[in-house]
């Protein structure tokens, strides 16, 4: 459910798929590359929504906010945790509490200590205020104990492994409590201990960071200076890369054979982010589980993928890309594109192979909502779009569960625990028919408890996996990569799935 | 030129009657294998992002385009024409809270103004028109009210009143018929405009919804794909602009006025 | 194409001003300050009426995925929803005279902090446009009317008149082929202040400007042409002329004064047209004005920052009208009379 408000229609549904690394760009990114230092990036992608992570209320604003933010954890280019502002971290036997250690020596970009009580604060902060975006995810959080300036205990209400994840995205980015009191101001400044400082800021049009030299892994960050800027216009976003407007931006998959005609770097960066319909099984046709299941089948996922990106990504039957470590080999092709099957299941259901109405909800109905109403047309239904704005979707979508198919997308999360209750949860917002099969939940549970270097923990993940995929209606359709265009003078883009951050690359 | 003008008006109005009839392929017939092919003799227009056929979806638009300017000017129409005879006739009370609201609605930006009422009524393609229909009211007030105006001090539009003959009736037997060939004029050049606002709407993502086609849709769909096809968009852009330009002429066209007389 | 629909009658339609406007000017200052007032509640009424009309709850559209009803009663109560429509409304007002426009329901920031960091890039840019509008307008305008019936009057009115017919982003991405791609001369959007030096701003504001100014450089061209044209055949025109009058003089000193009139009127409504236009042309060259505020707004559905652009962009029309109409009665011969 990643806000795709601020992008604009077309440049959204152009956004692109796939992990086709060995086609495009060098593909030699990484932490790694060594090269001068200074120099300033100017990258055009997406402002955030407010500079407060409590209160952003875009998927895409962890890119932006990482920028200024750090948190305990941070999330290595596989996606699993690893330390940040925290040095290591310890479960206790059962996964109810975890103990954090801090770096010696800490400060905000202020110059105030970042100890063990602001950690606190911020944490309870998140989960405390009233108008928190990110409270649903910290619920299980019991209670934050400091015991000295250098531990920080999170005492949970059930055992989860999960919360080193959790807390390197938006959820754990640690807030400097002198901020707290004033969250209007945070919104237009933010005060955090990341790699940068934000020097001005003019909303939808620019930000100038600068080089925090507190940074905790200040010495791994290269640039000196850091311009962002909102997304372009698909139909201008070479022309400006080529004039030196951005030197880094997202492009559509439509634009990757220009950009890269124009003598500009392209790098399809593998996400998390899928391409799914969200199906409501107590809304008419849905009710009849022989129509949820026709859909799957219905459905033409590499037409769709074409569309949406130049064939830039990849089809999905699951949630996870391949490569990770929730992901089932065993359920590829589960739903291969078979209108006659579809068809045939229509038969079989209560409308006897009558049309079955349905109506196709979605939030820009160019591309892939036009190219799926086709498709489920040639199937057996009489589809109709209805196109509603972005900021209703949440409303209409995810919190009064009164649309029945809602074509989406699923931005991914840090840890695979909270994908799953977002996606499959009986609150999760992209389960709108609010029902859950028990072994589902008994699957889910398991995953809870599994330690994540337990080495059953990927047996026992992508169990749950192969379970949601089978007795879940969500049809996952494409995974959407990143496609980030780059001048020539901007050394490799390191490939992170999950947020995007900058270190070890250079500008000359 | 004037010759020219109305031919081709009366080409779209064809096509806006028969629109569907006419289009040599399925509008929405989709084969994603064939998307944006250049021009060929099956597709003269060549095909969009989902192979369908560009002729066919221009052919098939051009209904929903026109009704959808007209729709704006009647809304227009409705809104100035009867508030610029009331403002004439019905007292300085009427009149001054009138011209206030008229120049009220003059401030306000057109585009910004249907942004903003389709960020809340809702973004359809009705509701843009709406809003761009009530600010095209202030230019019907006025043209009704100037020739209306003009109208009160004919000296035998005064005889009619002396003579004992209700407002209502002059109105109806003098006024109407003076006013109608300027309004008439007015509104051919308003539906070009509106035809402008409709494709400045759809390029920025608002009002019409695909998979219908509409003019404006059809180029604002094209401009995403310019790498592919940099020359798609001027076909529609041309189409918009030989429209406007038909209507422009007839309104400037003096002959036109009199003849509408 | 704003330009067009808000184009006045032409000059040769034109009617005597209406009652109103003359009993306007009796009143003086009174009356020319009141006017505006008046026509500022009417739009800012009309304005926030529009917010009261949404159908979308702004409480669960902020809340989102973790609202409750009880959640929901609580923001509207923060919000001040739950008060009758005539008191919000007298405090929005209120609000707005002293410069608090409310905070946006999704970022919390202020409305008129992000307002005010919009406006001056579409000041500036308008500014620019018109200032090349009354270059390029007025030098086509006066050519043509000089060389009447020549291949370069015919060329300008043909030049005018497709100006008017095209498509408004048509003109703004055909500058960006022609300029940026094309010639690699300017970027392709961005900003930059005028504050950060005249020249970078002029790099990126020499295109949006552009594209913004000619349209109502061709309703300049042809008002200016059709009165200039008038007025040279007028007695006093030729009466200086045989008085031996140089042909500069009788042109810039009787003339064009006498013509100017209709243009400037053109200029009136130059701004709203401006602005309006602005919309397609921040976003085609990403720019950071408020139109682009206004889509973001509309697109979020956040209603007290759609009420904030709205409000402000007219009463910027509204203070540039009341300039255009004082300068007006100043300059033209007509405006002086009493």
């Amino acid at each position: 459910m990643n806000n795709i408000a601020a992008l604009s229609r077309r440049s959204f549904l152009a956004l692109g798929a796939a992990t086709l690394l060995a086609a495009c760009g060098d593909g030699t990114a990484g932490p790694g590359a060594v090269g001068g230092t200074g120099g300033t990036l100017k990258w055009g992608w997406a402002l955030t929504t407010s500079w407060d992570p409590v209160t952003s209320s875009a998927g895409w604003d962890v890119h932006v906010l990482s920028l200024v933010y750090a948190g305990l954890t941070k999330l290595d280019q596989q996606g699993n945790a690893v330390p940040a502002l925290a040095s290591g971290w310890k479960y206790n036997a059962d996964g109810t509490e975890v103990t954090f250690t801090l770096r010696p020596g800490l400060t905000f970009s202020d110059g105030s200590p970042l100890d063990a009580a602001a950690v606190k604060k911020s944490l309870e902060r998140g989960r405390d205020l009233p108008k928190s975006l990110v409270a649903a995810q910290l619920v299980n959080v019991k209670e934050v104990v400091a015991p000295d300036g250098g531990t920080v205990v999170i005492r949970l209400g059930v055992a989860d492994f999960q919360i080193p994840n959790l807390l390197a995205g938006k959820t754990g980015m640690i807030v400097n409590p002198a901020a707290h009191a004033d969250p209007g101001a945070l919104a237009l400044k933010p005060a955090g201990a990341g790699p940068f400082t934000l020097t001005s800021y003019t909303q939808n049009a620019k930000a100038v960071l600068v080089k925090n030299p507190s940074y905790w892994d200040a010495a791994n960050i290269k640039l000196q200076n850091f311009e962002a800027y909102p997304l372009p216009e698909a139909a201008t976003v070479v022309a400006a890369l080529q004039s030196g407007q951005y030197d880094v931006a997202q492009i559509p998959g439509s634009q990757v054979e220009a950009a890269k005609a124009a003598g500009l770097q392209v790098q399809v960066i593998p996400s998390l982010v899928v391409a799914v319909l969200d199906v409501n099984i107590t809304k008419k046709p849905f009710d009849d589980p022989k129509v949820a299941e026709a859909l799957h089948y219905a459905v033409d996922r590499a037409a769709l993928l074409k569309t949406a990106s130049f064939g830039h990504g990849e089809v999905a039957y699951q949630p996870f890309p391949k490569g990770y470590a929730g992901y089932d080999q065993a359920l590829d092709g589960i739903y291969a594109y078979n209108p006659d099957k579809a068809k045939a299941l229509l038969a079989e259901s209560s409308y006897k192979g009558a049309p079955v109405d349905v109506v196709i909800t979605t939030s820009a109905a160019a591309g892939v909502p036009e190219q799926l109403q086709s498709q489920l047309q040639a199937a057996g239904f009489r589809p109709t779009i209805e196109v509603i704005p972005q900021a209703q979707a949440t409303q209409l979508v995810y919190v009064q569960h009164s649309k029945a198919l809602f074509v989406d997308q699923f931005a991914g999360r840090d840890s695979a625990v909270q994908a799953f209750q977002v996606l499959f949860g009986k609150e999760g917002l992209m389960n709108p028919g609010r029902v859950q099969p028990p072994e589902l939940a008994e699957a889910l549970a398991k995953v809870s408890s599994t330690p994540l270097d337990d080495p059953k923990y990927p047996t026992v993940l992508q169990a749950a996996t192969a379970v949601a995929v089978r007795s879940m209606p969500n049809v996952f359709l494409y995974t959407v990569p990143r496609i980030l265009a780059r001048r020539p003078n901007v050394s490799a883009i390191p490939e992170f799935t999950v947020v995007q951050r900058f270190e070890g690359v250079t500008v000359s | 030129m004037r010759r020219l003008a109305l031919a081709g008006l009366l080409l779209v109005a064809v096509l806006a009657v028969a629109g569907g009839l006419l289009a040599p392929h399925d509008p929405l017939h989709q084969d994603p294998d064939l998307a944006l092919h250049a021009p060929t003799w099956a597709h003269p227009f060549g095909t969009d992002y989902l192979g369908r056929d560009v002729l066919s979806r221009l052919v098939a638009g051009t209904g929903a385009t026109v009704v959808a300017a007209i729709e704006s000017v009647g809304v227009g129409l409705l809104l100035g024409v009867a508030p610029g005879l009331a403002s004439l006739w019905l007292g300085r009370g009427v009149e001054w809270v009138l011209l206030r609201a008229v120049d009220a609605l003059m401030t306000l930006p057109f585009i910004v103004f249907a942004v903003a009422v389709t960020g809340i009524l809702g973004n359809g393609l009705t509701q843009a028109m709406l809003a761009i229909g009530v600010l095209f009211a202030p230019l019907f007030f006025r043209v009704t009210r100037a020739a209306g105006l003009a109208l009160t001090r004919a000296q035998y539009v005064e005889a009619a009143e002396l003579f004992g003959a209700s407002r209502a009736r002059v109105l109806r037997t003098h006024v109407w018929g003076k006013v109608l060939p300027t309004v008439a004029v007015t509104a051919a050049q308003a539906t070009g405009g509106a035809l402008l606002a409709v494709s400045s709407l759809t390029f920025l993502g608002i009002g019409v919804q695909p998979p219908a086609p509409t003019w404006g849709g059809v180029l604002a769909s094209d401009l995403g794909f310019l790498a592919q096809q940099p020359w798609a968009p001027i076909i529609p852009a041309a189409l918009i602009a030989l429209t406007v330009a038909a209507l422009n002429t007839l309104a400037d066209d003096r002959g036109a006025l009199r003849a509408a007389r | 194409m704003t330009a067009l629909l808000q184009r006045p009658p032409a000059p040769a339609r034109a009617r005597p001003a209406p009652p109103g406007r003359a009993r306007r000017r009796r009143h003086g200052w009174l009356g020319a300050v009141a006017t505006p007032v008046v026509v500022f509640l009417f739009s800012s009424l009309l304005t926030f009426s529009l917010g009261a009309l949404s159908p979308s709850n702004p409480a669960a559209a902020v809340l989102g995925e973790t609202a409750t009803p009880a959640d929901i009663a609580r923001m509207n109560h923060e919000f001040g929803l739950d008060r009758p429509f005539l008191v919000q409304y007298a405090d929005w007002l209120g609000g707005a005279l002293t410069g608090d426009l409310g905070r946006s329901y999704f970022t919390t920031i202020p409305v008129a902090d992000s307002i005010f960091a919009a406006l001056p890039v579409d000041l500036a840019l308008a500014g620019l446009a018109i200032l090349l509008a009354v270059l390029l307008g007025g030098a086509a305008g006066i050519a043509a009317a000089l060389r009447r019936g020549s291949r370069l009057d015919r060329a300008v009115t043909v030049v005018a008149s497709a100006l008017g017919t095209l498509p408004p982003f048509a003109i703004g991405i055909g500058l960006v082929v022609v300029f940026s791609v094309l010639l690699k001369l300017l970027p392709a959007g961005g900003y930059i202040g005028p504050q950060h030096g005249l020249l970078p701003w002029l790099r990126f504001a020499i295109l949006p400007a552009l594209a913004l100014s000619l349209d109502i450089a061709a309703s300049i061209a042809r008002q200016l042409r059709t009165s200039l044209v008038a007025q040279l055949g007028e007695n006093y025109v030729t009466g200086a002329v045989v008085r031996g009058l140089g042909a500069r003089r009788v042109l810039f000193g009787h003339a064009l004064r006498n013509a100017v009139g209709p243009a400037l009127t053109v200029l009136g409504v130059a701004v709203p047209t401006v602005l309006g236009g602005a919309v397609v042309t921040e976003k085609i060259f990403n720019l950071p004005g408020l139109a682009q505020l206004a889509l973001q707004a509309s697109a979020q559905h956040d209603v007290p920052l759609i009420q904030g652009t709205l409000l402000v962009a007219v009463t910027v029309v509204l203070l540039c009208n009341t300039l255009v109409n004082l300068a007006l009665s100043r300059v033209t011969p007509q405006g002086r009379r009493p």
